[in-house]
């Protein structure tokens, strides 16, 4: 009997958040905004909490940011992960916003490299058939 | 006192369960044991509690097992920052006379280990799944991986360094060593602590509470019953809860001062004494990361110092600051800030034994991190 692959984790079935999913699934980095306002809110909500609006909508971002801070994953804690040790957490603010932070991963780079303040950009990993992930990467050319 | 509260409150018994490792006992039976315990500690009847709050378990099961008297007052506490949440709402209840004897529990069971979870058929639980999706695809199930990022960010932007981390856990050792009760009872060096692996660098095995089954239950009262009770009176001088954001650490806007920055500027708010008066302080080390911003949070180091006040002695019996003085979460099990109440309770009765702070008045408990967090200042008279 074949052994069977561990799976990614996989998001929720959630209209609130599909956007973000088969967003990735295209290579796009989208956020949800206010259409109001124009704050953009993440992670997804119902409303915004700088207006109370609830027009929202996803918008795609330049997916261009700094990293905030970072981590190196040594024990795993799932499945799936077993074989990825030791990976990157990662922590970025994207441009578009003071304090838009998003939760993600690193490629690309060592961790004794890493240095908190460097430019990252967006690139995009699938994890599976079913699942992609907007991971990032140093930005080209520009050392922290 | 420039409290909001009407009553003024005092713990008159504090209690634990047979805290260890996997005990096989239930959450009940770990609820039972505090509860007894303290009980007997404050010379008090099952009978004359008439109010009670936990997290973990159900507060009404609880009494109803216990025979406690018909509750005037009842509190199931969810995702909050750790025992203090039951803890200020049991001396609110007290004090505004929703209730008379209130007790607050803590309940905190073994967690699956990262081998289990990682083989398959044990997982992690989550605040909100629906939050979760953003960070479980990533690899980020743990508070260990939050730890790492707050430690990471509170490196860069702090005078500490690795090393001021490791005399944190040496001093805490420290104290568990004049602590019979603690769990972890072995000499621990510098060397010992940046030999144990990391967990999510920079966060290593030793920067993070040690798991266990623990139960915990304080009793809080009137000052005017306190006094008939067995055990000098410890009052509730001031007390704090905060939250500024959502239960989303890796999103903090600011890692280094968190929700604790604004708990203390509200606990300081409603007391007339200030962090020059505190002689012990018993503060959250679920990550040594999280006592780091509390010592600076508190104002009872310069903000950043953290590590070189540590490192320079200061936190020690002999130090200006004793703190952490059962020897913390890291050496005496998690009990989710529990402990931190029953030290400081402990230090200001004169009961704490070989570890004691000569002529302790005044001291402050905390709990928490990030998100959310609390805090209590307490008094001897």
């Amino acid at each position: 009997m074949p052994m069977e692959q561990p799976t990614p984790p996989m998001p929720l079935a959630d209209p609130l958040s599909d956007f973000f999913w088969s967003g990735a699934e295209q290579g796009r980095l989208l956020i949800q905004r206010c259409q109001a306002c124009g704050t953009f809110i993440h992670l997804p909500r119902p409303v915004c909490r700088a207006c109370r609006s609830f027009d929202l909508a996803p918008e795609e971002v330049s997916g261009r940011g700094v990293l905030y801070s970072f981590s190196e994953t040594h024990k795993p804690f799932h499945p799936f992960f077993v074989d990825r040790m030791p990976y990157l957490l990662a922590v970025v603010e994207l441009e578009e916003q003071r304090d838009l932070r998003v939760l993600s991963n690193l490629v690309g780079i060592a961790e004794p490299d890493v240095r908190i303040g460097m430019d990252v950009h967006v690139d995009f990993e699938r994890l599976s058939p079913d699942l992609t992930i907007p991971v990032f990467r140093p930005a080209a050319g520009k050392a922290a | 006192m420039t409290d909001m509260t009407a009553r003024r409150v005092a713990i008159v018994g504090v209690g634990y369960s047979q805290v260890g490792r996997h005990t096989g006992r239930s959450e009940r039976h770990h609820a039972a044991q505090a509860a007894v315990a303290a009980l007997a500690d404050a010379g008090l009847e099952a009978a004359d509690v008439d109010g009670a709050t936990t997290w973990g378990g159900d507060a009404i099961d609880f009494a109803w097992m216990l025979g406690m008297g018909p509750l005037r007052w009842h509190l199931n506490v969810g995702v909050s920052p750790a025992f203090v949440t039951p803890a200020v709402h049991a001396a609110m209840a007290v004090a505004s006379g929703a209730c008379e004897v209130s007790m607050a529990f803590r309940l905190m069971m073994q967690q699956p280990s990262s081998a289990a979870i990682a083989a398959g058929g044990s997982a992690l639980q989550a605040p909100s799944l629906v939050d979760a999706q953003f960070m479980w695809p990533f690899g980020d199930f743990s508070p260990t991986q939050w730890a790492g990022l707050l430690m990471n960010r509170y490196l860069h932007d702090s005078d500490a360094t690795e090393e001021h981390f490791a005399q944190f856990a040496v001093t805490q050792r420290e104290y568990a060593l004049r602590n019979e009760d603690a769990l972890q009872r072995k000499p621990l060096s510098v060397e010992d602590y940046l030999a144990a692996p990391y967990i999510s660098k920079p966060l290593r095995l030793l920067d993070c509470d040690y798991p266990c089954d623990s139960g915990s239950a304080v009793i809080f009262t009137t000052e005017e019953r306190a006094r008939d009770l067995r055990q000098r009176p410890v009052f509730v001088e001031a007390s704090a809860l905060s939250a500024v954001r959502d239960m989303n650490f890796e999103l903090l806007p600011d890692m280094t001062r968190t929700s604790p920055a604004h708990c203390a500027e509200v606990l300081w708010s409603r007391t007339d004494l200030g962090p020059a008066d505190v002689d012990c302080a018993q503060l959250y080390d679920g990550f040594s990361v999280i006592t780091f911003q509390w010592l600076e949070a508190l104002g009872l180091c310069e903000p950043g110092a953290a590590g070189p006040f540590i490192a320079e002695g200061n936190t020690r019996l002999d130090g200006s600051l004793p703190l952490n003085t059962d020897g913390g979460a890291t050496n005496v099990g998690r009990r989710h800030g529990a402990n931190f109440c029953i030290e400081a309770t402990r230090q200001l009765r004169g009961q704490s034994g070989d570890r004691q702070v000569p002529d302790a008045e005044v001291a402050v408990w905390a709990n928490a991190v990030g998100p959310f967090s609390g805090a209590m200042l307490l008094t001897s008279g």
